[in-house]
């Protein structure tokens, strides 16, 4: 398909700009790697020494000098070596990234699981009563602030019920899965909770619209029961709308939920370059948003396919 | 199908239940001390890393010559005892023949040598090079005898031993040069496992010098959110951390399983001014900045009172009584006065950085001084940085005022050479300094008798607290949290970790 | 405008414009200095009381009064959060009505433009750009813009480009009126909706983002305050003065409330199939 094609010719362009707003912006954040090792002792380096970390750090290089060289590796699929973990980037990224993976997914299906029937309902009741508490339900998971809901979260669970989610460690799902879904189901009840609202509302209003449709009416004059009307033939249809925005949603939590990994002290990809950013590790920083982008891209194609085949009513490029 | 129906509903309710208890249910491992800090380590080269946070995961992996005890007195480590020479050019240290690496391999006068070397040579960016400038020459005459050959008496040099940044590393990873990737000590634990800001996790020496550690292991857990460590603490999922924030620590108590250490620290809070700036290179604006601060005030505001008043001195043993120093009870009508007299009747306006985070209280503070500072006419500005954008203006000296959470040392030079001696590595930061402060410190160095010491260096703190370069305010504490169960920590006020092979859990 | 009165008539959209009307009232009250007490006045004294008669919503750690805070916070984020929205549709709308007009290559330029922004990491990017240029109301309001101009652009970029391709204009020549009047009735009638219901999804997440913002440390400076910084302060005071999240935390809430029902009912008012379903 020329279509194709032609997204997928984008992308390393795409990505080239990437890397370089992201090589260069680093930089002009103050501070490098050497005062975020040592910092306020940075000052009793004498220059020799502090040559001696510039070296080790790579960072005494001419700048252009530094991204000629990352960009030569990035050809080889080397995305240099990470200065806080001693070991390729790559590697570091890959290992992280089964937790967001996860944990994106994870969210994802709790928000759909919880989403969908919620605007359903919502919507075959609409206007009553129910309709509306199901809708101001749906505004108070868009409305909350993660860090807030994740908070209370783990304050109440402490507090009244003497548990909390195991802190701090990922077990991998092929290890053990009931310790890895325990340690994700409340980072992905916080995560999914925000998205569940944007579901519900979708799903409603798409519904709406279904319903309202010639054919839906046409095929009650003819005396098809509502029940199946609703979910062999509107939901269906309703649906679209929710595949793409959950499309979008994945690769943007693909990207890792840095509040959300804070305070449940998992060790994902948000946290990943967090951190980086603060320890001044170019090298890591570079790679992970990197891997960010091109992961958001990917899912993107994937989305925008499925949206076109899924409705060829659609034009492509006007929207 | 029915999504919806109640039934459904309850059993999603009892799965998800089931889950989040699932990992309640572990019983904590045989003698395994579960930790949990909200900072870790940045690398695990004892010579390079100065932050706090790697400091802490080193002490449980190596040990320099001396330790400081609980009373800030130097203790045996790797060395059981020591010697000045008369003429003070000397220090002799007798090693002890059981201190061994965990490797199993004995630490000789050989590893004493080359890790003193290694922390001399430029070459390796030590920050603590700067407090062994005397060591001239080292001789190890026999495998348990070492002897430091001064260029000048230097009283200071043993204390300055008396950290991690002076660990003794075997001199064959040395040459290996495998320093900074394997952690091989001779502390109580060794290092198995490193998932920097994730997870450390170490296991017995065998072959300790202080016999069989209290536990068989350790595991911490990085963290980042210290209410999430108390969470942890109070659900018994953790058994000992390591706490920053005051509004935390001071909820420990409340827990009827917990207990909290509390130690003043030797770090201090200040109120940074640069006097290169006009008009703070005027003695009187600087003083009555100094009289208009309430300090017991910002204790009690931004550090929820966990705190003390503190002159530049915050050692015990040198310290002299703040409400003798120069304007340490507020003043505010002396402040006003001052700053007529030197012209600044009408105030001035001045920007104050700070760092997020660094400490915690760091935004309060600044907060309180602001309000504080208005009373005299002087309009504050805040400017909050991260940690690292802070660092670098601080280094550059680039700021009117520097909200700052400085280190400590059981020993006034090296406390402030630094900063107040003509020739001092921070004089960008500081830009003060003068005659007296400097003959001072020197005069200090080299005295060995510790009651005159104390006379010198009390004279000092005098002359700087009335020079006002900076405001000096508090001392904060550090904290420790643990399960009751926990016994056999001992907290000090450098907040040194190498306690931690006598501690045990009980069950 | 008959949009406002519609919204009015709109069962939630009510709700929603009232809320927002409170709001507006309460910043400018906060902003003309007519609050309860100073907000910014520290009285030790009573720091971290709960709410009582002479402090409604409690004082914190500083001794400050947190209603007066609230008023002044709402002002705060709300300038933040306009401030940011408006700068993004305006540079948003340029960018794609550019792209929409030129076509070809110039196009594909500035949508890929677009596209890099949108692949980076949205919080990384506002993240970066303040530790660039250093925390403060300025700085996040241009974090905020700068991340969502792509999404104002794409939004715009596909009604402009429809438009290009219908041979109405040429009819409407023959009737005698401009092509140009033409062109920018029709493109504004047809961007009204798909624009509003991206501005008030946008002013939602702006307020959202402040709060994330400040939480990692890079939001307003202190002492102004702004919601997401009162949040951010309560954290650790939790235990201590549950009243200091409870009150900013509704506050937000209750505003992101306000834009998205506006929204919603704006999207129902200007959806012309939605206008079919009601009637």
């Amino acid at each position: 398909m020329n279509y194709v094609t032609q997204r997928l010719l984008t992308f390393p362009l795409i990505l080239l700009g990437v890397s370089v707003l992201v090589f260069f912006s680093i930089r002009l954040i103050p501070g490098d790697a050497i005062t975020a090792m040592l910092g306020t002792e940075a000052g009793l380096l004498t220059p020799a020494q502090r040559a001696s970390l510039a070296n080790y750090f790579g960072i005494d290089q001419p700048v252009w000098t530094q991204y000629a060289r990352w960009l030569g590796g990035l050809f080889h699929g080397d995305l240099g070596i990470s200065v806080t973990y001693g070991k390729p980037v790559l590697g570091v990224i890959l290992e992280r990234f089964p937790l967001t993976l996860e944990l994106a997914l994870l969210s994802v299906i709790i928000a759909l699981a919880v989403g969908i029937p919620a605007g359903v309902y919502a919507a075959t009741h609409n206007e009553r009563a129910s309709d509306l508490g199901v809708r101001l339900f749906a505004m108070l998971g868009q409305s909350t602030p993660s860090f807030v809901f994740g908070l209370l979260i783990i304050y109440v669970m402490s507090v009244y019920f003497g548990v909390i989610p195991a802190l701090g460690t990922f077990t991998p799902i092929w290890v053990d899965p009931l310790a890895n879904l325990s340690q994700l189901i409340f980072p992905a009840i916080t995560l999914g909770f925000a998205f569940a609202a944007s579901v519900t509302r979708i799903s409603r209003s798409a519904m709406l619209d279904v319903l309202s449709d010639d054919y839906v009416r046409t095929a009650r004059s003819k005396g098809v029961k509502a029940r199946r009307v609703i979910w062999h033939h509107a939901l269906p249809n309703a649906l679209i709308p929710v595949v793409t925005l959950s499309g979008v949603e994945f690769g943007y939590l693909l990207g890792g939920a840095v509040i959300v990994e804070q305070i449940y002290a998992l060790p994902g990809i948000g946290r990943l370059v967090l951190d980086a950013i603060t320890q001044r590790d170019y090298a890591l920083v570079e790679g992970a948003v990197l891997f960010i982008a091109f992961n958001f891209l990917i899912v993107n194609l994937l989305v925008d396919l499925c949206y076109v085949a899924l409705d060829p009513r659609i034009r492509l490029g006007g929207r | 199908m029915h999504w919806t129906h109640p039934k459904t509903l309850l059993a999603g309710l009892a799965v998800v239940t089931l889950l989040g208890t699932a990992s309640f249910a572990l019983p904590s491992q045989a003698a395994t001390l579960r930790m949990a800090w909200s900072q870790d380590a940045t690398g695990l080269d004892p010579h390079k890393q100065t932050a706090f946070s790697s400091l802490r995961l080193l002490e449980m992996i190596y040990e320099p010559l001396v330790w400081l005890d609980k009373d800030l007195n130097v203790a045996p480590a790797i060395a059981k005892n020591w010697e000045f020479s008369p003429d003070g050019l000397t220090l002799t240290f007798k090693l002890d023949p059981a201190a061994k690496f965990s490797t199993g391999a004995q630490v000789t006068s050989d590893d004493v040598k080359a890790s003193f070397n290694r922390i001399l040579d430029e070459a390796t960016a030590a920050a603590a090079r700067s407090n062994f400038l005397s060591i001239k020459s080292i001789d190890t005459p026999d495998p348990e005898t070492v002897v430091f050959n001064l260029s000048q008496p230097d009283a200071p040099i043993l204390v300055a031993m008396a950290s991690v940044n002076a660990a003794i590393v075997p001199a064959a990873e040395i040459t290996a040069g495998s320093i900074g990737t394997k952690a091989i000590g001779s502390g109580p634990f060794k290092l198995d496992e490193w998932d920097p800001n994730s997870k450390d996790v170490l296991t017995a020496n065998p072959s300790w010098a202080g016999g069989k550690p209290g536990v068989d292991g350790v595991t911490i857990s990085v963290l980042p959110d210290e209410t999430a460590i108390l969470a942890s603490l109070r659900a018994g999922q953790t058994d000992f951390a390591l706490l920053n924030d005051p509004l935390v620590a001071t909820l420990v108590p409340n827990e009827p399983s917990l207990q909290l250490n509390r130690v003043p620290g030797l770090a201090y809070n200040a109120l940074q001014l640069n006097p290169s700036r006009k008009p703070m290179d005027n003695l009187m604006v600087r003083q009555a900045i100094s009289c208009a601060v309430n300090r017991q005030e910002v204790i009690d505001t931004a550090q929820v009172g966990e705190g003390q008043v503190t002159g530049p001195l915050t050692m015990p043993a040198y310290a002299s009584d703040p409400s003798t120093l120069f304007c340490y009870k507020q003043d505010v009508d002396k402040a006003k006065d001052l700053m007529k007299q030197a012209g600044m009747a009408d105030g001035f306006s001045a920007t104050v950085i700070a760092a997020t985070g660094e400490p915690p209280y760091a935004s309060a503070e600044a907060q309180v001084l602001q309000s504080q500072l208005a009373a005299i006419g002087i309009r504050l500005d805040i400017k909050l940085m991260e940690l690292n954008v802070y660092v670098d203006a601080w280094l550059k000296g680039d700021f009117d005022m520097a909200v700052a959470l400085n280190g400590g040392r059981p020993d006034p030079y090296p406390m402030y050479n630094r900063y107040f001696t003509k020739d001092g590595n921070l004089l960008k930061v500081s830009n003060f300094t003068d005659d007296e402060l400097d003959s001072d410190l020197q005069q200090g160095r080299a005295e060995t008798d510790v009651a005159k010491r104390k006379v010198i260096f009390q004279k000092f703190e005098a002359h700087l607290a009335e020079m006002s370069p900076w405001i000096w305010l508090s001392t904060s504490y550090s904290y420790t949290a643990q399960q009751k169960t926990v016994k056999g920590f001992e907290p000090s006020a450098t907040g040194d970790m190498h306690s931690i092979g006598k501690v045990t859990v009980g069950s | 405008m008959r949009i406002l009165v519609a919204l009015i008539r709109h069962p939630s959209g009510r709700i929603g414009a009232l809320i927002i009307a409170l709001y507006l009232v309460v910043a400018v009250l906060g902003a003309f200095g007519i609050t309860p007490h100073n907000a910014l006045k520290q009285f030790p004294i009573d720091r971290l009381k709960p709410p009582s008669g002479t402090y409604w919503f409690g004082t914190d750690l500083l001794g400050r009064d947190t209603a007066s805070r609230l008023m002044l916070g709402i002002g705060q984020s709300f300038v933040i959060a306009f401030a940011s929205v408006a700068l993004a549709t305006l540079a948003g709308t340029i960018i794609g009505l550019l792209a929409a007009w030129w076509s070809g290559v110039w196009d594909g330029v500035l949508m890929r433009l677009m596209d890099v922004f949108l692949a980076f990491p949205a919080i990384l990017l506002a993240l970066l750009i303040i530790a660039i240029v250093g925390p403060g109301t300025f700085t996040s309001v241009a974090a905020i813009a700068i991340v969502y101009t792509p999404i104002f652009a794409r939004v715009v970029r596909g009604p402009a480009l429809s438009l290009k391709q219908r041979d109405f204009v040429d009819a409407a020549r023959t009737f005698g009126s401009s092509q140009w009047f033409v062109l920018t009735r029709h493109l504004l009638l047809n961007l009204v909706a798909p624009l509003t219901v991206q501005i008030t999804l946008a002013l939602a997440w702006a307020l959202l983002t402040e709060a994330g913002l400040s939480f990692l440390g890079l939001g307003t400076q202190p002492p102004a305050p702004s919601l997401g910084v009162m949040l951010a302060d309560s954290k650790n005071l939790m235990q201590h003065a549950p009243w200091l999240m409870l009150f900013p935390g509704l506050t937000i809430m209750l505003g992101i409330l306000g834009f998205n029902l506006t929204g919603d009912a704006l999207r129902d008012i200007l959806d012309p199939r939605t206008q079919r379903r009601s009637a």
